[in-house]
């Protein structure tokens, strides 16, 4: 990261000055180059004068030492140029009662500001003048660094997480803030929501520009540490100097490396990113067609494609993650909450949806390494209004199968018609009238003293392998003989009889509800 | 009107030995493939470590024919199974001795179309490849595929901008730049070359660079791969720096049209002009 650049004044807004305008000042040659900076004001009469300077000054001379030696006058100008000064200023009078030709012309050959005073004024009043300003701009600049410097580490030293400090770096610059990784993905913005909104809406065009572009008023500072850069902040149509954006671009970098180098978040900034976009698809909270702007900047293709939602349970979003790059497949991936993790796919609309699902699906379990992941999906959804939805859709299937995934022989990716009841029973846990009937089916099994969980799950699985004994043993590990004593007990318990399917099918309905109500 | 050729690079990182990281590739196929995609190009060298890290003989045996080889048969019955036009930049004997860094094209049907040899040949500092190629021989092919006419363009082949030109004027529609580039030497080149050539040239880029750090040397290799258009514009968004990954882009060769009758470089060039070019 680059320090601050020093505040200073254009040869222009010099010359505006009240005390510099009654000196009746006419440019006389490099009027294009009128925007330099002045960094400091010199009086110089030496004809020497360029082995003063260290750039960036405006020189102001009577020209004592050069009248009548037009070599001089030139060399004048040209050691000026040499040493980078910002302009020359030279006070008409006894010396030059009028603007040497020599001086003119080969300052607009350099392309070197040269302005004349028609009525020249004690220098000292015009360093002195020029000389304060350009102080009192140094001491704001610096005195606004440390203002913007203590108000973020006040932020990240107080444990906020990244969307607050980037909220107090949109106040400072008073326009949107985007934070992109190096892929130009969008991780998150601040400002006013209207007007990032419309930043993001040209997000795509800006991101696509391989030397990643900026308008007028785009400030720019990248993210790193230890030698490698993994993102940037991009203040968008900053409207203040261009030397306080490039400022407070360069504080707020800082402030983010600090943050995420302290950073106790589980989650990367990546991660943190898709998880809000999705969150807020999920619930509804956000309009779907609001959330398509943020949805393109955090780099899912989004015209002309096929969503599909899928919500995992059970799958390591790290693991998801590394599969949808090995398949090349464009998607974002969120955790839900501690055993769901969402993840919407964009296909090309000519591509075959429920294939490339399964192909995910079935490489998913090869990768992962330790249990198996259930991938429940909606259809693909055409219409980003639909998405919603669809996600839900996919949470309710991937909620409805949680716990009995081995027992139910389920297809590699499980859809609404794969859940049958328990779908439908996911969807009425809540009614007190379904709650008071498991209660009372379950009675003998869930209260009293001696109430054994084992016995609930072997019931459970029991009646999920359709009331497979031999599978039920083979799931629970233990024997046939065993197996029958524990149903034995659970026929005696319920007082009903498993092999009667209607009762068996109402005691089917009342664990489903149980279960529903547990998750 | 729109011609959309659906094309895939595929970056990884070394596995090791040679038959596991040929199975990385097979299963890259499949995926590719179950997403549609006419073409993919591997990265360079793409069975093998990248062995130029150092100088020793024992890394020639990574050498195969072409096409009479295992490798090239092996993706030749891949391709044909899947219905897609392979690009494999592989280690090549001509014969004991005479050995090429290459890249070979299988059509979609199975059938071998050629190979290009890389023509410009580094020899710096983790990148000896002097030691085991001689520069290439075979000029400028570009090769008739069922994804379009495709070049290749390999590695440090992408510093010289005349072999892309002379890909432009056989007639290239996509030109793949196989490559292994480590991050700190050429970082800031690599989303500026490729891009430059398919605007000097008007036609689409694909540039593949493997991930990872090896057993053999320090080159850190940083992956981003990323196909680019006519316009220099990103086709989607470019690959992450460490991960093996496989890309998938939709490329609308309508737009090397488009943009060649906005922009007649073809038109205006003068070779008459550039004989001091190709002067000794």
């Amino acid at each position: 990261m680059t320090t601050a650049l020093e505040p200073a004044l254009s040869i222009r807004q010099v010359l505006t000055l009240e005390r510099v305008l009654a000196g009746e000042p006419e440019v006389v040659a490099g009027a294009g180059h009128l925007d330099r900076p002045v960094r400091w004001v010199h009086v110089a009469e030496a004809a020497d004068v360029g082995v003063m300077l260290s750039g960036g000054e405006m020189v102001l001379t009577t020209g004592v030492l050069l009248a009548g030696d037009e070599d001089k006058q030139a060399e004048y100008i040209r050691s000026l140029h040499r040493a980078e000064a910002a302009a020359v200023v030279l006070g008409l009078g006894r010396a030059f009662p009028a603007p040497p030709d020599v001086m003119r012309r080969a300052a607009e050959r350099y392309g070197l500001p040269m302005v004349v005073l028609h009525r020249p004024f004690p220098f000292a009043e015009l360093t002195e003048e020029v000389q304060s300003r350009l102080v009192r701009r140094k001491f704001a600049t610096v005195s606004l660094s440390e203002s913007v410097r203590t108000a973020l580490t006040g932020i990240i030293t107080a444990g906020a997480p990244l969307q607050r400090l980037l909220d107090e770096i949109a106040v400072h610059a008073g326009c949107p803030v985007i934070l992109t990784n190096l892929a130009h993905r969008v991780l998150a913005t601040a400002g006013e929501r209207p007007a990032v909104d419309d930043v993001l809406r040209d997000w795509e065009r800006i991101a696509r520009q391989a030397g990643g572009g900026e308008g007028d008023g785009w400030v720019r500072a990248e993210l790193g540490g230890r030698g490698e850069h993994w993102g940037r902040i991009v203040l968008c149509g900053y409207r203040g100097d261009s030397p306080v954006g490039r400022l407070l671009a360069e504080r707020a970098a800082e402030a983010l490396v600090l943050h995420r180098m302290l950073g106790t978040a589980v989650h990367s900034w990546e991660e943190q990113s898709a998880q809000s976009l999705l969150t807020d698809l999920v619930t509804g909270v956000v309009p779907a067609r609001r959330l398509l702007p943020r949805v393109r900047a955090a780099g899912l293709p989004v015209n002309r494609r096929a969503f599909v939602p899928l919500v995992v349970r059970d799958g390591d979003p790290v693991v998801l993650d590394r599969v949808l790059r090995l398949l090349g497949l464009p998607g974002l991936v969120a955790q839900l909450d501690d055993r769901a993790t969402a993840l919407l796919l964009s296909l090309a609309r000519d591509q075959d949806a429920q294939a490339l699902a399964a192909h995910f699906a079935t490489r998913l379990r090869k990768e992962t390494a330790k249990g198996t992941p259930v991938v429940a999906a909606a259809d693909a959804r055409t219409v980003w209004e639909d998405v919603p939805a669809g996600l839900r859709e996919a949470r309710h299937v991937a909620d409805a199968v949680a716990e009995h995934g081995a027992a139910l022989d389920l297809p590699v990716v499980v859809r609404l018609r794969d859940v049958h009841l328990r779908g439908l029973i996911r969807l009425l846990r809540d009614d007190p009238h379904v709650q008071a009937f498991a209660e009372r089916e379950l009675d003998g099994l869930l209260c009293g003293s001696d109430a054994e969980p084992d016995l609930l799950a072997v019931l459970r699985t029991y009646l999920a392998t359709g009331r497979n004994k031999s599978r039920t043993a083979q799931l629970h590990h233990v024997s046939r003989p065993a197996l029958y004593r524990r149903l034995e007990a659970i026929r005696t318990r319920l007082g009903v009889d498993l092999d009667d399917f209607e009762q068996a099918a109402s005691v089917h309905i009342a664990l489903l509800a149980h279960d529903a109500q547990q998750g | 009107m729109s011609r959309v050729v659906r094309a895939a690079v595929f970056q990884t990182a070394w596995t090791g030995d040679k038959e596991s990281m040929i199975q990385v590739h097979e299963q890259a196929v499949r995926d590719a493939a179950a997403q549609g995609a006419h073409v993919l190009c591997f990265q360079e060298l793409f069975y093998g470590p990248y062995f130029c890290q150092v100088q020793d003989p024992a890394f020639y045996e990574y050498a195969e024919q072409i096409p009479d080889g295992p490798t090239v048969k092996r993706f030749q019955a891949l391709a044909k199974e899947h219905g897609i036009v392979l690009v494999l930049p592989m280690y090549e004997e001509e014969q004991p001795g005479v050995l090429y860094n290459t890249a070979a094209v299988i059509d979609a049907d199975g059938s071998y179309l050629g190979k290009y040899r890389k023509t410009h040949i580094p020899q710096v500092k983790g990148f000896w490849e002097k030691f085991y190629f001689r520069p290439g021989n075979s000029g400028w092919p570009v090769f008739d595929t069922k994804a379009g006419r495709i070049g290749v363009y390999i590695c440090y082949d992408r510093h010289f901008p005349e072999g892309w030109r002379a890909l432009g004027l056989a007639g290239a529609e996509i030109v793949f730049n196989p490559s292994a580039t480590s991050r700190g030497l050429s970082g800031y080149l690599w989303q500026l070359e490729q891009p430059a050539a398919a605007v000097a040239n008007e036609y689409f880029v694909g540039a593949i660079n493997r991930v990872g750090v090896e057993e053999l040397g320090d080159n850190d290799f940083y992956g981003t791969s990323y196909f680019v258009d006519p316009e220099a514009q990103f086709v989607g968004e470019v690959a992450g720096d460490k991960e093996s990954e496989l890309l998938v882009r939709d490329l609308d060769l309508a737009k090397l049209r488009e943009v060649r009758d906005r922009w007649q470089f073809y038109r205006d060039r003068a070779p008459g002009a550039y004989s001091p070019l190709t002067a000794p």
